[in-house]
């Protein structure tokens, strides 16, 4: 909490070039915040949660009985035999609530967090400085999402190699793929996952332009993520599914098949730069026209 | 004051000119596209004509059947079809939309491939090996399919019950054409990027259940590429099936070579002596000395079988009573294009009519 202030709370103190909005200023200014973001304890306790959810995962099955197929989350019945499932079981388990709830608290509190600090009008002493700040903020959300995913996919994959036998990987087609490829495979899925958050994200940095109030705003993020997920679970609103943020989440598991279906993918990041775009307008709108004064 | 209304601007025309673009791109399906003439009775040729040998695809199925959900929906359990779990495996594949890929080379080698959510069900043929795998209980089973058979029915499509594409479907269909329905060419259309014809069938009964049935053909190799079953007085197509996409080069390879995973449970199958029944009406029902009783023709054919054919499994199966209801004399199932009626006596009635045919067909016996 206290490291905003040093890094570049009284003013830009690397950013000199800051002030005439020039690139190396961007880029400056980018460090500084990914810095501020991994130098926070709370951003390390989430990595640290979702790290614990293949360690968890992978501790549970080595200690019980095999797991028949069909019970537990996909892929759970897999994990005795190959350590690899590791990290696809927990990523399938932590998709519909951790990695969004994460997600939230840093977009929510991308804005709003130096809005509540009273760090915010520092930010913005640089001359046309509200978009490129909008677009730092939520570039460094962005940078999370792939960090947060590719955390648990890393962690679970370790994990997976201490504690189980490692060989050849069986798709949901039924081929199976060597070590090497399935690793492969786990980064495209965590890419994937990554993708997916972004629309999140967006939305996030959006609300967070709202609120002075950053809690206010995190909770709000994780709510619509929440309520999205529920709407795409109602047979009657089956009109408004595609339309869902969350819609393609779980559609991962097509590259998990062999030969890959891509259609997800492009479907997926297509809906994501969607989303990205009208609420990125939303902030900038918000963002530009409001009143500083904290 | 003014410039502060000009910023929120694109957040009004963003997600405006977004929602407008996707909405265009999905009625872009439907803009005209014109072909040169054709008859109905050359656009026929031209399916019998074509040659496709090799292709690769995606397959979208929807359906607006009418019939109630399953509890269990989702994968079926395993890839047995033919018992009491078959019926509910049937009602699956056909009432709920589906996303399939299919890989084909040659008369002997198919790949079938059901895109369920965090799972797949697959059907591989290689020569004279079949296999279907199921990842949703890591599953196998493997058929050595004899050689006796004709190149024709060597078909992996009628070697796989419930395995439905538009060549399958439509070909039932065009035998079935005779003065009993109207066959007319509709407007040109785009089907997976491709121009297409569309020949459009129409019933002359007005006592069937069926409205129309459309299919794609594709305007230059002949590939059926899509079909719509519409029922009366349904908006959307009651089912329709249709590639989303399709390439008609040879896949690769090792699409067809398919070693059971390790940890897979696999079961030898021997093929029963006839081929396997296709019927997705009446799962189950076996071929025997009785014959069943046809009446009336055309679309409004209803089929009834005798007592006995109908394996007693599928009446105990809880699909059973979930999907039918109780009728005067015994259970029906109804859908917006299909009805199956079984009486407590054990005889079955089956069509494309409304309930009260068939229990004016049951009557007089």
């Amino acid at each position: 909490m206290a490291a905003r202030p040093q890094a570049a709370g009284p003013g830009p103190a690397a950013p000199a070039p800051a002030a005439t909005g020039g690139r190396s200023g961007s880029w400056a200014l980018m460090a500084s915040e990914l810095s501020v973001l991994f130098r926070r304890l709370r951003t390390w306790a989430m990595l640290a949660a979702l790290a614990a959810v293949p360690i968890l995962i992978a501790t549970a099955v080595r200690l019980s009985s095999p797991v028949p197929p069909g019970r537990g989350p996909t892929f759970l019945d897999r994990i005795s035999q190959n350590g690899l499932f590791v990290g696809m079981t927990a990523l399938l388990v932590s998709v519909p609530l951790f990695l969004p709830l994460t997600v939230g608290v840093v977009a929510g509190d991308t804005i709003a967090g130096e809005a509540n600090l009273g760090t915010l009008r520092y930010l913005l002493v640089a001359p046309a400085g509200r978009v490129r700040l909008l677009l730092i903020k939520y570039a460094a959300a962005a940078v999370f999402c792939l960090t947060a995913t590719v955390t648990v996919a890393a962690v679970g994959a370790l994990a997976g190699v201490a504690l189980f036998p490692v060989g050849p990987v069986t798709l949901l087609s039924g081929d199976t793929i060597d070590a090497g490829e399935s690793l492969l495979r786990s980064l495209l899925i965590a890419a994937y996952i990554a993708v997916s958050l972004l629309g999140l994200a967006a939305i996030g940095l959006a609300i967070s332009t709202f609120t002075d109030i950053p809690v206010g705003a995190m909770a709000a993020t994780v709510v619509l993520s929440v309520v999205s997920q529920v709407a795409d679970n109602l047979p009657q609103l089956e009109w408004l599914h595609p339309w869902l943020f969350s819609h393609y989440w779980l559609d991962f598991a097509d590259l998990l098949r062999q030969p890959i279906s891509w259609t997800s993918f492009g479907e997926n990041a297509l809906l994501q730069g969607g989303y990205i775009l009208a609420a990125g307008a939303i902030a900038y709108g918000r963002f530009t026209s409001k009143d500083v004064l904290s | 004051m003014t410039r502060r209304w000009l910023r929120w601007l694109p957040a009004a025309l963003v997600p405006a000119v977004l929602t407008a673009a996707a909405l265009a791109g999905s009625y872009q399906a439907g803009a005209a596209v014109s072909l040169p003439q054709k008859s109905a009775a050359e656009i026929i040729a031209m399916i019998g004509h074509s040659d496709v040998r090799a292709l690769s695809g995606t397959l979208r199925q929807a359906s607006e059947l009418g019939l109630p959900q399953l509890p269990s929906a989702g994968p079926a359990p395993s890839a047995r079809l033919g018992d009491g779990q078959g019926l509910a495996a049937v009602i699956e594949l056909l009432g709920t939309p589906h996303t399939a890929r299919i890989y084909l080379d040659g008369p002997s080698k198919a790949r079938f491939q059901i895109l369920d959510r965090l799972a797949e069900r697959d059907m591989v043929r290689n020569g004279n090996d079949l296999w279907l795998y199921n990842s949703a209980d890591n599953s196998a089973a493997h058929v050595t399919l004899p050689d006796a058979h004709a190149p024709a029915d060597n078909h992996p499509k009628t070697a796989t019950p419930g395995a439905t594409t538009p060549e399958a479907l439509a070909q039932r269909f065009l035998a079935a054409v005779d003065p009993s329905t109207e066959v007319t060419v509709g407007d040109a259309t785009i089907v997976a990027g491709r121009t297409a014809y569309q020949l459009v069938l129409t019933p002359r009964s007005t006592a069937t259940l069926v409205d129309s049935v459309t299919l794609a053909v594709d305007s230059a190799s002949g590939l059926p590429l899509g079909i719509h079953l519409r029922a009366r007085g349904q908006g959307d197509p009651a089912f329709s099936l249709e590639f989303s996409d399709i390439s008609l080069s040879a896949p690769d390879s090792s699409v067809f070579t398919f070693t059971p995973p390790p940890g897979a449970s696999v079961e030898e199958k021997t093929i029963p002596s006839k081929a396997p029944d296709t019927k997705h009406a009446v799962p189950g029902t076996r071929p025997s000395a009785a014959r069943p009783v046809v009446t009336g023709k055309g679309w409004d054919t209803v089929v009834g079988f005798p007592a006995g054919m109908l394996p007693a499994d599928v009446r105990s199966a809880p699909a059973f009573a979930q999907l039918t209801q109780a009728v005067p004399g015994g259970r029906a199932l109804t859908s917006s294009l299909v009805t199956v009626l079984v009486l407590d006596d054990g005889r079955v009635f089956a069509g494309l009519v409304p309930l009260e045919r068939l229990q004016a067909a049951a009557a007089p016996q």
